[in-house]
Order: structure tokens, then C-alpha cells, then sequence
């Protein structure tokens, strides 16, 4: 007993050393925010107004920012769930995209189905942004190519293919978007807070989050992903089946992304339109390292990265400075975490 | 007598597991003498060390060099003052000559940019000359021998005139000619009045080549004795607290012997190399029986660990488990075949760092845990309690095992795997770095695995314990089985003949059985 509460002291101890860390960052992004405005703006005080209370004056902004904040979920999670086993999706971008396309295509052939069409088209989706980051795995398997250049290169040429698809053959020609037809009325999810886009995937990603974080510690598939990715020698040495696990987390990974495009159809955006997502895939990788590849880390650092765009897109329309300042502190918090020099601050000299 | 070194009453604990490894601690090195710092497994040598060297700040005491008080804060510091260490796991950078590696950071330069390698080879070969080690400059360093590799790092030091000199277990990794070259040279060193302290546990060395020996348990120095004065005895009852004697009882008959493991003319090549890794080998390992393999680095142990745990495939002959056919299966097929294996490098391959030591216990036992995908947390919690407690394992079940000392990172792989073996095991190198309770317990641990009907086999490269512990010795070099020995053969051979074996000096005419 005296044991597990020392375990316990340590983990209550560890978690606060590293709150105070991230805490420290965020002031750091947040203090750029200032310096940033001071010097662009001619108002800097109702830009920083703006900035930071932008995001939470009313539910339709805050409504919108939770929004944004689902498809950084979804490849967070996908993004985290493929670097816990020592892979490395880059192809968010396409998977996303060609998820969307998919969903939305098959979503429009399945309408006399109701809710199965719709379930139906959402898994179709998100088997071939899997099968798409797949690809990279088995290849990665069978000849031992990289799988962060394939799965990149792969994705840059499946833009293209979309792109394509949605301003030709699958173009609706009943408007001036460059988009697909849309999606039955049935398939759309409600809203969630009138009059913002916020809709019911916000709790569907929530869900997925859960199910990833017992995917991992819970089972032993999961449990074997890690021990792969923590140590692909001792793994292989101990009888887990590396070579599945070369495989099987792109697969997952590239699913989260195209679940995330399929639900940003059905909650948001209805049709597929060209270049909707992009821009998408690359945040999900950033919010992953952010998080860690915690899954339960991934909801926060998604909801950061929304809130400053979100923020930044406030300021943009009522003041004076433009939309990069979001690119600005989102890079200046991912260098920050990702560096680690501010988290080892935080934790004392250790054995080397 | 002048003083190199004078720690007084060091404290250090860990936060991390509140662990206090060194308890106000005092420990003197005179200038000019070759102490060896010598103590269990987690006694806290390395800790003081560390200490000393910079790598971690003390809670409390103070230290001295030369007879003045310094607060030493990082490597860099200590390294200003003249204190130079050479790790367990050499520092150095494969791709890069001998030259690059000894002037990193302080590299001669020519026009003010460019690296200036006749400079640099020149100013080496000096140093190496010097010392009469036998290196050459332009050498890169992935093509030395481990006891060349240990070279360089002592070459390190003396370049930039370190003249306290501290050794973590140097000759865990080296041969016995090695070992002697290396004493011959840090004998020289302590001549040339540069003091030295060798952290280890091996007796026999400590006799051989320290002045003073000081003795640490349980985070305390227990006493700095004159070596000449002790025998092993009594530095291994300090160390304990307890005598013991390192032997085990051998197989006296072999109850009932039935062949395990045959190796059919076996043979291993790299791939774009001429001669083999392993040539023809042929053996059988017998139900009941520990079998030794002896040899010097690089004469086929590895690769026969290799062999037998999946890790590289075979390009001719065939492995027999029982009946069946087992050549070339992976790791996961020889698992169930019922492969139980200690593999030699605990690190990158026994373990998983980061991993809790739970999880490092069931990597070959989830199926156990596992219902319908699902892990029992409950299930493997108390399976990984039950075998830390009865392997005497100082650790829980949820500390990552990066935080265990080597000796316990060892028990928890031991506990490991031979829960799971079913009717042979492999031993690589089991007690290399360990502490002389710990590499007893390991003995013990086989002896009753053969006593139980095991086949038992034992891949080392010491001497000392391939003696201690195999009733029946093969010896390889080259890649190829130049002698056997059985019996009361085996019991009475000599580690001379053997050496000569090991050596290539002389082969034995018939190579069956």
C-alpha cells in the first residue's frame, strides 16, 4: 500500500512538473502574441482584445472554434497512434482528403439506405485513407523503404487525383463551387450550438479518443504496438510479430484521418470541395507532437491550436493584422514542445 | 601522502524512486596509486562517480582535488580539473578516424576553417606512441577490436591531460589478453603519477592490479583497505556482508539424456564476407546437461546466439528441435517452439527502456493475460509481483525498468524467461556486469534448470564461469569448432589449455560427438 501511494506522489509530482512546463510555454506564445501586435497593429489593444476574447464572445465563434478543433483530433489521434509504434504517417494531407471524397461519393450513392448508407460510406472512407497509408507500411515491410518519404510523396500525388476528381468528373455543375454534389439531408449531423458549425462529431472524435487510449493500454494488439515502437529489437526477440506492426498502425492511422475528412463532410462542410482540408493533415502533426502521442493529450493541444486559430481569425476581421499570426504562435509552441529544452527545465537533472 | 581526490560525506538520492544511492560517503585517492572502487550491483560506485565526474550534483559533503575545494557542476568542469572517465558503453563516433574522435571539439585547424588531419594524425600518433598503445591515428574507429575502442577513450583523456582518471568496469568487454595489455598500460599511467580509480567486481583484477581497494555496500563505503593485505575472501565478505563461494554442484550422471537441440552442419555467412561466420558446426544439446560455449570475441559466440534465437538466417545445414525441423524460424516460431533465451545484450534487446518492468515481464507471456484481446491488468499485475518477489528483485511492477539497476534489470529478464521455457534455455553472456551474489544466483538459477531436465546452453566469453558452470565445453574459433570436452575432462581442464584452444594455438584432430 505504501508503496502505490509513493507511485501515486510521483505521478501526482511528474504531472504538475510537467502542467507548470506546458503552463510556461503557453505564456511564451502568448507574451509573442503581444510583442506581435504591439508592432503590426495601430490598435494593439483591440487587436489583443480581439485575439484572445474573439474565440469565446459568443457561441458562434466558440461554437466554430470547437469546430475546428475535430478534424485536429482525428489526426492528432491517427498521427500519435503511428508514432507510438515507431512509424511515421506524413500523408495526413490525402488521407484526409481522399477520406472525404470517398465518403462523400458513397454517402450520395447510398442514400436509399438511411443511417447504414451513412455508416457504410463513413467506414469506406476512412478503409481507404487506410489502405492509402497502408501502402507505405507494407512497403516499409517488404523492402524496408521509408515510410515517412512514401507515405508523404503518395500523399502529395493523391491531392492531385482528388483535386482532380472533384473539379471534373465528380463536379456539380448546379453551382460555382469548385465541389462534388452534396450529401442527403439524413446524412448531415445535427448541430450542436445554433447558429456555429459545431455539430455531433465533436463527441464522435471524443469517443474515438477513448478508443484509442484502450486500443493501447488495454489490449494486448495495443500493447504490442508499443512494445514495437519502444523497442522494435526487444519486440521482435520476445515473439511480437514486427512485421504486423510495420503495417496494422499506418492502416489505423491513415483510418483516424479519413474518418476525421468523412465527419468534417457529414458535420460541416456537406460536399467535397477542392482543397477544403488542406492545411488539415499538417496541424493534425503538429497537434500530435504537441501531445506527445498521448491520446488523452491530443483534446487539449487540439483545442489550443483551434483557439489560436480561431483567435487569429477574430483579430483578422475586426482589426488590422493578418491570419499568419496564427502560423506564427502555432510554430513558436511547437518549437518550444518539441525542442523539450523548457520540459527538462522542469525535471530535474536525471541519471544520463 | 599528497591527495588526487578527497570526497567527504557524500549524499545523493534520487528523486525520482527516492532511492539514497551514496550515504555520506568518504573516499581519498592518492596521487600516483590505482584504486579500485569495488562493491554489489547497486552498492552506488557508479553513483559516486558520477558524482565526481560531474554527471550528477551531490545533496550533500564536499569534494577536493589537489587538496582544494571545487564545486564540480557538469563533465565540463570536471574535465578542467583534470578528471577524465571512460564509460561502460564507449563514447565515440564509429565513421570517424581515431584522430577525429580523440580531437573532438578541439580539432587543429588549418586557414581557419578547415580540419587539418596531417596536424591531427601527427598529434595523436604522439600521444599513442607515448603510451605505447597500439593504435594508429587514421584508423576508423568501427573497424577496431572492443579493447582497441577502450583505447581511444583512454587516449581521450590523456590528450587533454587528465591526470585522475576514472574507469567504469574497463574490462567487462575485453578478452584476457586485453585485460592484460590494459593492466600493463594504467600500470604505466599510475608510474607516470596519474591516479586512477577502477570501478569493478571482480576479484581476481582487483588483486592483480590495485593498490587500494575500497569497498562499498548498500550506498556506504564500508572501508579503503590495502590490497596486499586482503585475499578475495575477505573483499568479497566485505562486499556481501557474508562469504560465499562461487560454485555450483555439476550434473553428477545425467539422469535421462535426450538430444534438444541438434545443430546438422551449420553454416553462417555475411552477406559480400568470404570466410564464415560459422563453419559446418555441428553439436547436439542433451536433456539434463549444461553445455558451454567458449571462445574470444568475435569467433562465432555472437553469432550461434544469433542463430539460436532467430535473429539471422543460416545458409546450409539444418537445427533439430527434438524431431522437427527449426531452421531459419523466426523469433516468434521459436518461441512457440518452446525457446526460452537470456540474450547478452540486456539493453537493446532484453528490454525495453522505457517500458514498465511489467511490461517488459509479459512481452512472452501476453497470451496468458489476454482474453478476447483484452489484457487482465489484475492477471499480469500479480504475475509480475509474484515472479519479482520470488526472484528476490528489488522493483514493482510499474516502475519504467531504465530505473532498475543492472543487476535487477538481469533477474527481471532471468524470471522472464524461464517461467516460459519449456525444454532447453539459452544463456548469453548471463553475468556479464553483475555482482558476485548476482552471478551466483544466476549459476544456481541454471543449475536447477539442468537438475529439472533442461537443456541448458551457456554462451560465454568467461572463462571463469564457462568452467564454473558447464558440464560439457565447446570451444570455437574462427567460426569453427575446434575442441569438446566432457566429463571429468571438462572438470579438470585448465584455463591455460583451454586458452590455447580458444586462441587457435592448438585444435583438437577429431571434432565430433
Amino acid at each position: 500500500m505504501a508503496r502505490e501511494k509513493k507511485l501515486a506522489r510521483k505521478t501526482i509530482r511528474t504531472f504538475v512538473r510537467e502542467g507548470a512546463a506546458i503552463l510556461l510555454i503557453l505564456t511564451i506564445a502568448l507574451v509573442w502574441v503581444i510583442i506581435l501586435s504591439l508592432l503590426l497593429s495601430k490598435t494593439p489593444a483591440k487587436t489583443l482584445g480581439y485575439f484572445f476574447l474573439g474565440p469565446l464572445q459568443n457561441t458562434y465563434y466558440f461554437g466554430n472554434m470547437l469546430n475546428g478543433s475535430i478534424p485536429l483530433i482525428f489526426g492528432g489521434l491517427g498521427v500519435s497512434l503511428a508514432m507510438r509504434s515507431g512509424n511515421f504517417n506524413l500523408g495526413g494531407e490525402g488521407q484526409i482528403y481522399s477520406g472525404a471524397l470517398v465518403t462523400t461519393l458513397c454517402a450520395i450513392s447510398l442514400a436509399p439506405l438511411g443511417i447504414v448508407g451513412a455508416f457504410l460510406a463513413l467506414v469506406l472512407g476512412a478503409l481507404v485513407a487506410g489502405a492509402l497509408a497502408g501502402v507505405s507500411g507494407f512497403l516499409r515491410m517488404q523492402w524496408n523503404t521509408s515510410e515517412l518519404i512514401t507515405s508523404f510523396l503518395l500523399s502529395n500525388a493523391v491531392v492531385l487525383v482528388v483535386n482532380h476528381l472533384i473539379s471534373g468528373p465528380f463536379l456539380d455543375p448546379s453551382t460555382s463551387l469548385m465541389a462534388t454534389r452534396k450529401i442527403p439531408e439524413a446524412f448531415r449531423l445535427p448541430l450542436l450550438l445554433p447558429p456555429s458549425n459545431l455539430s455531433m462529431a465533436l463527441p464522435i472524435a471524443i469517443l474515438a479518443v477513448v478508443v484509442v487510449q484502450l486500443y493501447l493500454y488495454k489490449t494486448k494488439s495495443g500493447y504490442e504496438l508499443r512494445m514495437t515502437g519502444l523497442n522494435p529489437f526487444f519486440a521482435k526477440y520476445g515473439g511480437i510479430d514486427t512485421r504486423r506492426y510495420m503495417v496494422l498502425p499506418m492502416v489505423l492511422s491513415g483510418a483516424l484521418y479519413g474518418l476525421g475528412g468523412g465527419l468534417a463532410i457529414y458535420g460541416t462542410y456537406y460536399a467535397s470541395i477542392k482543397e477544403f482540408s488542406s492545411g488539415m493533415g499538417w496541424n493534425g502533426l503538429a497537434v500530435a507532437l504537441i501531445a506527445k502521442s498521448k491520446p488523452t493529450a491530443v483534446i487539449p493541444a487540439a483545442l489550443f491550436f483551434a483557439y489560436i486559430e480561431a483567435g487569429a481569425r477574430s483579430a483578422m476581421l475586426h482589426s488590422d493584422v493578418t491570419f499568419e499570426i496564427a502560423a506564427i504562435v502555432q510554430s513558436i509552441v511547437f518549437f518550444l514542445i518539441s525542442s523539450e529544452v523548457l520540459l527538462n527545465l522542469f525535471t530535474k537533472r536525471g541519471k544520463q | 601522502m599528497e591527495l588526487a581526490v578527497e570526497m567527504l560525506a557524500i549524499t545523493k538520492t534520487y528523486p525520482e524512486n527516492n532511492i539514497r544511492a551514496n550515504e555520506a560517503v568518504d573516499l581519498q585517492l592518492r596521487k600516483g596509486e590505482i584504486l579500485c572502487l569495488a562493491g554489489e550491483n547497486g552498492a552506488g560506485k557508479t553513483t559516486l562517480m558520477k558524482v565526481l565526474y560531474g554527471m550528477e550534483s551531490q545533496d550533500s559533503g564536499t569534494i577536493s582535488i589537489h587538496g582544494r575545494k571545487e564545486s564540480i557542476t557538469s563533465p565540463l568542469v570536471a574535465k578542467g580539473l583534470g578528471i577524465g572517465m571512460v564509460h561502460q558503453h564507449f563514447m565515440l563516433v564509429e565513421e570517424f578516424t581515431v584522430a577525429q574522435n580523440v580531437l573532438l571539439g578541439i580539432e587543429p585547424v588549418r586557414f581557419g576553417i578547415s580540419y587539418d588531419q596531417k596536424k591531427a594524425n601527427a598529434l595523436v600518433n604522439e600521444v599513442i606512441a607515448r603510451h605505447h598503445f597500439s593504435l594508429e591515428a587514421g584508423t576508423l574507429v568501427k573497424d577496431l577490436t572492443v579493447g582497441q575502442k577502450q583505447q581511444v577513450e583512454i587516449v581521450k583523456m590523456l590528450y587533454r591531460d587528465a591526470d585522475i582518471l576514472i574507469l567504469d568496469e574497463p574490462t567487462a568487454v575485453l578478452t584476457e589478453q586485453e585485460i592484460e595489455a590494459l593492466f600493463t598500460t594504467l600500470r604505466q599511467l599510475a608510474n607516470h603519477g596519474k591516479s586512477l580509480i577502477l570501478i569493478t567486481h571482480k576479484l581476481h583484477e582487483i588483486k592483480a592490479i590495485s593498490d587500494r581497494v575500497a569497498v562499498m555496500r548498500q550506498g556506504r563505503m564500508v572501508g579503503i583497505y590495502e590490497t596486499t593485505r586482503m585475499d578475495e575472501r575477505n573483499i568479497s565478505a566485505l562486499m556481501m556482508g557474508k562469504t560465499i563461494s562461487l560454485e555450483i554442484a555439476h550434473a553428477e550422471k545425467p539422469q535421462k539424456s535426450l538430444p534438444v537441440i541438434v545443430f546438422d552442419k551449420v553454416t553462417v555467412v555475411r552477406r559480400g564476407q568470404e570466410r564464415p561466420l560459422l563453419n559446418n558446426l555441428s553439436f547436439t544439446a542433451y536433456s539434463g546437461e549444461i553445455l558451454g560455449f567458449a571462445g574470444v570475441g568475435g569467433n562465432g559466440l555472437g553469432v550461434v546466439e544469433a542463430v539460436l534465437g532467430g535473429f539471422i538466417p543460416t545458409v546450409g545445414g539444418r537445427i533439430l528441435h527434438h524431431e522437427s525441423e527449426i531452421t531459419n524460424m523466426n523469433t516468434a516460431q521459436l518461441r512457440k517452439q518452446g525457446l526460452a533465451y537470456v540474450p547478452s545484450d540486456r539493453l537493446r534487446i532484453g528490454s525495453a527502456a522505457k517500458a514498465t518492468v511489467e511490461e517488459n515481464i509479459m512481452v512472452n507471456a501476453s497470451h496468458m493475460f489476454t482474453r478476447q484481446g483484452f489484457i487482465d491488468k489484475k492477471k499480469s499485475a500479480s504475475f509480475t509481483e509474484r515472479l519479482l518477489a520470488s526472484y528476490k528483485a528489488k522493483a514493482t511492477a510499474q516502475m519504467p525498468i531504465n530505473t532498475l539497476s543492472g543487476g535487477n534489470i538481469q533477474k527481471v529478464i532471468l524470471a522472464r524467461e524461464i517461467e516460459q521455457y519449456q525444454d532447453y534455455i539459452v544463456f548469453s553472456e548471463p553475468t556479464w556486469g553483475l555482482d558476485v551474489a548476482s552471478s551466483q544466483f544466476v549459476y544456481e538459477q541454471m543449475a536447477e534448470l539442468r537438475d529439472k531436465g533442461a537443456a541448458v546452453i551457456l554462451i560465454s566469453s568467461n572463462l571463469d564461469e564457462i568452467l564454473t558452470v558447464a558440464d560439457r565445453i565447446i570451444v570455437l574459433y574462427h567460426g569453427y569448432r575446434v575442441a569438446s570436452f566432457a566429463g571429468k575432462e571438462a572438470r579438470n581442464l585448465s584455463k591455460e589449455e583451454i586458452g590455447e584452444y580458444m586462441l587457435g594455438i592448438r585444435r583438437q584432430g577429431t571434432l565430433h560427438g
